[in-house]
């Protein structure tokens, strides 16, 4: 497929083009100005407040230049928490991804009950995140717990899912998944859906079944929506924080086991309000992860979509 | 005659704008954490303040709980539009002590001097009494006097003690009872250890980190001994002392109704006794937060009602009501010694032991990173109770982290 490239509008001369660009510019005006406020003024405040060492009483406060980052930079809880959060990123996004693939696929099959099943899997994203934590956060609870309840008519031993810090990542991991799958497999089920039949009927004539067909005929088909929904994943997945906070009752897990970057951010930004140039700082960090892990993605991946 | 006259009608005119002044309506904001438990407390003696005063009007708004109340101050400060009177804790005090109006200079010398001596230094900046303390709550032990007939009165009588209730009590290889219970991230419980030994965090000037100093690691090597026969619990230890879970625990007075909640609940009785003793001294960590006043964009007489509001809430009578019914303990000495508070120690013989251990505590100290430092505590005690650190190796790091948030 050609991609689309800007061009200058040939009218651009004409005065009615003028006018309807100064009006569509007015519609857009009330969301612009929430969105500069709320959106563009804090992101770039963001990296000025970064450079300086913060004063409540005189703000911004002093010019450190790079000291903020430096200081992060020589923290051992940052690193902990970018490793966490890295951890957290490359297990739940493919994990989540891959299961809503699964999903998706049985959900487009014609089942019966098949509208209350898609119903059941997207409950799991709309519920609030809040109600959702605390009701996990005690059927992780090690002695009255469900999963404990269940590993036990197994006959296996009680586990400590909210105190071990080996197993804290892997209780926000299972939480989120759990969240996401109906979610990602809506999306991706709109676009199996949209899957023109004569691709599925061109590969019977060639003799592809099963496997074959889905990987060949399918997936490429559905990479658009493969594509959108890994995006939007990652990026989400990197600022992960309400699951962690409610989950571990207002603390990042034992030992600090769950703290991702979004947490470290807020420690360093609350108590005294001293150091709210150090979150800065680590906000920016995020912020370039974020962008550079979404302009690799872009680069590598947009070659593999296949648009319809 | 005339000039006598005249000068009697010029000095009664001046004395009668005076009270005019004085007597002018004014309205303060009084920004509180009081949540629903001890807000309608609050409100009555707000009421009865406005009684006394009635040309004052006091808008209290709740803000949230200490730390959101924090994050609005700072954001109103930098704003340029504080409330007029709030309840902060002394490390958010310490950054914004330039905008704030002293109370303690329209205070009369005897209401300075009746301030537990605690409690003073850490709400003088510069030598000026800058805030208040309000709702002030003590560190105490806690323990079942259905299994305990004589609480302990030092470390080694409290690790002996704990060692002893810790038992299978069904044989089937799993702990049933703690002698004792520990909760990680609770910085204070460590701190009461550090300063019982004659340690501190800091040196006087704040130029130094002291807490890896003998007294420090030995306070952390005394928790480490603790933990084998320690309940660990993320959350507060009412449940696990209800539970039969563990024998006593050392916590904060403010938790003495939830914690005889559960033990009465559950057929145990609950005693109180003072913190056990260490090797220089039985100190115990006061919490709780203190009344600031504001000079950024308020009138003269909103500071002056502001400070008229503060003193009133730490009146002995006040102090004593406040204390009743929140669970807190009074601020001045001429509370722990008047009839109401003596009858109220009659009934309750667990408030004598709160009264005496509030008079010889410590409060925390009021460097503008504390609040920081104190996650840094936190995290270095929690490395200990969950065994992922020995205490030497916890109090190194500690070191190397509040070294860095002291150069900050």
């Amino acid at each position: 497929m050609r991609r689309p490239r800007l061009r200058i509008p040939d009218d651009w001369r004409s005065r009615s083009f003028w006018i309807e660009s100064g009006q569509a510019y007015l519609y857009l005006l009330p969301a612009l100005a929430i969105l500069g406020v709320f959106t563009f003024y804090p992101f770039f405040s963001a990296f000025r407040l970064s450079l300086f060492k913060w004063s409540v009483v005189h703000p911004p406060g002093t010019f450190v230049g790079l000291r903020n980052y430096t200081t992060i930079f020589a923290d051992r809880h940052f690193w902990s928490a970018v490793w966490n959060t890295f951890y957290y990123v490359g297990v739940s996004v493919p994990v989540t991804l891959f299961l809503a693939l699964l999903v998706a696929n049985l959900l487009n099959k014609p089942l019966k009950f098949r509208a209350f099943a898609r119903t059941s899997f997207f409950l799991a994203y709309i519920t609030p995140l809040v109600a959702v934590a605390m009701v996990w956060s005690w059927m992780y609870n090690w002695h009255y717990g469900l999963f404990n309840y269940i590993l036990g008519l197994f006959g296996g031993s009680l586990v400590n899912w909210l105190m071990d810090p080996k197993l804290s990542m892997l209780t926000v991991i299972i939480l989120s998944v759990w969240r996401f799958v109906g979610y990602q497999a809506i999306i991706l089920l709109a676009g199996l859906q949209n899957i023109d039949k004569m691709y599925y009927d061109s590969a019977k004539v060639d003799g592809a079944t099963g496997f074959r067909v889905w990987w060949h005929v399918t997936i490429p088909l559905l990479t658009p929506q493969i594509f959108f929904v890994f995006i939007i994943s990652m990026i989400g997945s990197f600022k992960v924080f309400t699951e962690i906070y409610v989950l571990f009752t207002g603390t990042p897990g034992p030992l600090r086991s769950a703290e991702t970057l979004v947490y470290y951010i807020l420690r360093k930004g609350r108590f005294d309000g001293t150091q709210l140039g150090i979150a800065a700082a680590a906000s920016v960090f995020l912020f370039a992860v974020i962008f550079g892990f979404t302009i690799v993605q872009l680069l590598v991946t947009q070659r593999k979509v296949h648009y319809q | 005659m005339l000039r006598k006259v005249i000068l009697v009608g010029l000095i009664g005119a001046m004395l009668a704008g005076l009270v005019a002044v004085a007597q002018e309506p004014v309205t303060i904001q009084f920004w509180h954490s009081m949540s629903s438990g001890h807000q309608p407390h609050l409100v009555a003696l707000v009421e009865k303040f406005m009684e006394e005063n009635p040309y004052i009007t006091v808008e209290l708004t709740y803000q949230g709980n200490y730390g959101d109340t924090e994050d609005k101050v700072n954001a109103s400060v930098v704003a340029g539009a504080p409330p007029t009177i709030v309840q902060l804790y002394e490390n958010v005090i310490t950054p914004i002590v330039e905008v704030l109006y002293p109370i303690g200079p329209h205070m009369t010398d005897a209401e300075k001097a009746d301030i537990l001596d605690g409690l003073v230094p850490n709400n003088t900046f510069d030598g000026v009494l800058v805030s208040v303390p309000w709702n002030k709550s003590i560190m105490v032990l806690y323990y079942r006097s259905d299994l305990i007939d004589t609480p302990p009165t030092t470390w080694e009588e409290f690790a002996q003690m704990a060692a002893d209730l810790t038992v299978d009590l069904d044989g089937d290889g799993v702990i049933d009872q703690y002698g004792t219970g520990l909760r990680p991230y609770n910085p204070e419980m460590y701190l009461n250890y550090v300063v019982q030994n004659g340690g501190s965090i800091l040196n006087e000037d704040w130029t130094a980190v002291t807490i890896g100093e003998t007294e420090g690691v030995e306070a952390m090597q005394y928790a480490e001994s603790l933990v084998p026969y320690s309940y660990i619990s993320p959350g507060y230890l009412s449940d696990a002392l209800g539970a039969g879970q563990v024998a006593m625990f050392i916590d904060t007075s403010a938790g003495y109704y939830y914690n005889n909640k559960a033990a009465v609940d559950n057929g145990y009785t609950m005693g109180v006794a003072r913190v056990p003793v260490g090797p220089v001294n039985g100190k115990s960590a006061i919490q709780g937060t203190n009344l600031v006043v504001f000079d950024l964009g308020q009138t003269q007489a909103q500071k002056d009602a502001a400070v008229l509001l503060a003193r009133f809430l730490i009146r002995a009578d006040n102090t004593i009501y406040w204390s009743l019914r929140g669970g807190y303990l009074p601020v001045v000495k001429s509370a722990y010694t008047d009839p109401a508070w003596l009858d109220y120690l009659a009934d309750h013989p667990e408030a004598v032991v709160n009264s005496e251990a509030m008079v010889d505590g410590f409060a925390q100290i009021l460097h503008p990173n504390y609040g920081q430092m104190r996650s840094a505590i936190g995290s270095a005690f929690e490395e200990v109770l969950l065994v992922a650190a020995t205490a030497e190796q916890a109090v190194a790091n500690l070191v190397t982290e509040l070294e860095a948030l002291l150069s900050y």
